[in-house]
């Protein structure tokens, strides 16, 4: 068959990917902490005998931004944002480290200090941070939580734990498949990092830049079918003009 | 099928969610003892269309750096229970209480389980009986005889009443408060009402003014702690992206439209 119909087929086809993931930072733009997707375009030359004439595209995931989103002020004790670039860890349900921005934490019956996922948040020492019963509970700006026993008669707080805060090199960032941030790059030591409690970071989908992305997916679409159906067209022209009558 | 179809419908679904959510606290602005809900997304999981890595063509040194993976989508987490005090109403009523503090009142309900309640809007039954304004029995029983005149509650929760004939008050009873480690994972059963769950702990049971359970303020009531402003906005922003995820359905759907009717 025509090569050009191959090769515009490929361009719909990366198109079609390249929408849905357009599709899902729209479907994120209220998701607090969701970091949206960049998403490019390649063209893969098909080596061969003959003239190079054939490139093919192909869409792929080149990073995701992580440039902060805008901070909202809830003013609940148990949302927490680190600033610039910062990160505070929590552990994935696979057992790994992952790194969120901002949390809206809570406490299990347990005394678990959980994201809002349920997934536990690890002090300075990688581990899980529990808390007694607590009046309580307020976050320091270097990440220490300090809580107010149950029991307590006085208002004197006590501390429990610290954050774990590092500070990882953006570029070594990767976002994995349950969305999650991971650090790719070597250990991270603990860091000086700033936290604010009572406020949470948005998504940082930038909306109208991807509505505008969305119509131009949609545009690049038809321009692709249009070429199938000129392809179509050719071969129709071909056939009419060898046939036998 | 298209995928980006699918997508923005998950985004819509969340938004529709969320609308719910905010609904149902500005529907609630003014219900005494009612604690606002936020309602909390999380993305979808990723799905690896290409694996970073792959060969990109035959020559082995050609290799895709980073990949494809597509997100499918947002979920809707659930509605988190925000439980910070509301605004004291004071109504003079000397059958209602606000509780200062983080404890519930108890009542049972007409099969008698407890359920637990931050609107002090007190009634007395026909029996005499001090029960919820739905009706159920205040736990432990509080009966006012139908000669008394006067009701104090004091802030420790004793309730008295003024006999005719007698110069002191006679204690009636006594109200008690119930506290949860994790009040957020409460589950709401409506009219008011709490019911204890496994992510809420056990309820410990003590008097006003102990521990952290708050003190009870005769002639007032605690009023919602939605703030209207918060949830008009939070709807705005609901609206709007429920409308650009409207438009990505569209934007699929034309897409698809256009390969059926040129090829």
């Amino acid at each position: 068959m025509d090569r050009m119909l191959y090769i515009a087929m490929s361009g719909a086809k990366e198109v079609a990917l390249s929408q849905a993931n357009n599709a899902n930072n729209l479907a994120n733009a209220t998701t607090d902490g969701f970091k949206q997707d960049f998403n490019q375009f390649r063209a893969m030359h098909v080596e061969g005998p003959g003239w190079n004439s054939r490139a093919y595209a192909l869409d792929e995931r080149s990073g995701t931004d992580f440039t902060p989103g805008p901070i909202k002020v809830t003013g609940r004790d148990l949302d927490v944002v680190t600033k610039e670039n910062g990160f505070m860890a929590v552990q994935a349900p696979d057992g790994s480290e992952a790194l969120v921005r901002s949390a809206s934490m809570h406490v299990t019956p347990e005394g678990d200090l959980v994201d809002v996922r349920g997934d536990p948040v690890l002090n300075e020492g990688g581990s899980p941070i529990n808390i007694p019963p607590a009046k309580k509970i307020s976050i320091a700006s270097d990440g220490t939580i300090s809580f107010l026993p149950a029991d307590s008669q006085t208002n004197i707080m006590v501390t429990a734990d610290q954050l774990r805060l590092v500070e990882p090199d953006i570029k070594n960032l990767q976002k994995g498949l349950d969305g999650y941030i991971r650090n790719t790059g070597g250990n991270l030591d603990q860091a000086i990092v700033k936290v604010t409690s009572g406020a949470l970071e948005t998504s940082n989908v930038n909306t109208v830049e991807a509505l505008t992305n969305m119509i131009e997916l949609s545009r690049k679409y038809e321009m692709q079918v249009k070429m199938m159906n000129t392809s179509k067209a050719h071969a129709q022209k071909s056939d009419s003009l060898l046939s036998l009558s | 099928m298209e995928r980006a179809l699918y997508v923005a419908k998950t985004g819509l679904e969340g938004q529709s969610f969320r609308l719910a959510a905010i609904s149902n606290n500005i529907a609630n602005a003014n219900t005494y003892g009612f604690k606002s809900g936020r309602a909390e997304f999380e993305d979808l999981m990723y799905q690896n269309v290409r694996q970073p890595g792959a060969q990109a063509t035959q020559d082995e040194a050609n290799t895709l750096p980073s990949g494809l993976q597509l997100g499918t989508g947002v979920k809707a987490i659930g509605v988190q229970k925000i439980f910070t005090e509301g605004n004291a109403m004071i109504t003079n009523n000397q059958l209602d209480v606000m509780i200062q503090g983080k404890g519930f009142l108890r009542a049972l309900d007409q099969n008698g389980n407890i359920l637990y309640t931050r609107d002090g809007s007190l009634q007395v039954n026909q029996n005499g009986d001090l029960v919820t304004s739905s009706g159920y029995l205040i736990d432990p029983n509080i009966n006012i005889p139908q000669n008394v005149t006067e009701i104090t509650i004091s802030s420790d929760g004793q309730v008295a009443g003024q006999e005719p004939g007698n110069t002191q008050p006679t204690v009636l009873g006594q109200l008690e408060l119930s506290t949860f480690i994790n009040p957020a994972g409460l589950e709401s059963v409506g009219q008011n009402f709490y019911k204890e769950t496994l992510a809420s702990g056990t309820p410990q049971d003590k008097n006003p003014e102990t521990d952290e359970a708050g003190s009870i303020l005769q002639g007032a009531l605690e009023s919602s702690n939605v703030n209207t402003v918060e949830e008009l906005v939070s709807m705005i922003e609901a609206q709007r992206t429920y409308e650009m995820n409207s438009k990505v359905v569209s934007a699929a759907d034309g897409m698809m439209k256009y390969l059926n009717n040129n090829v």
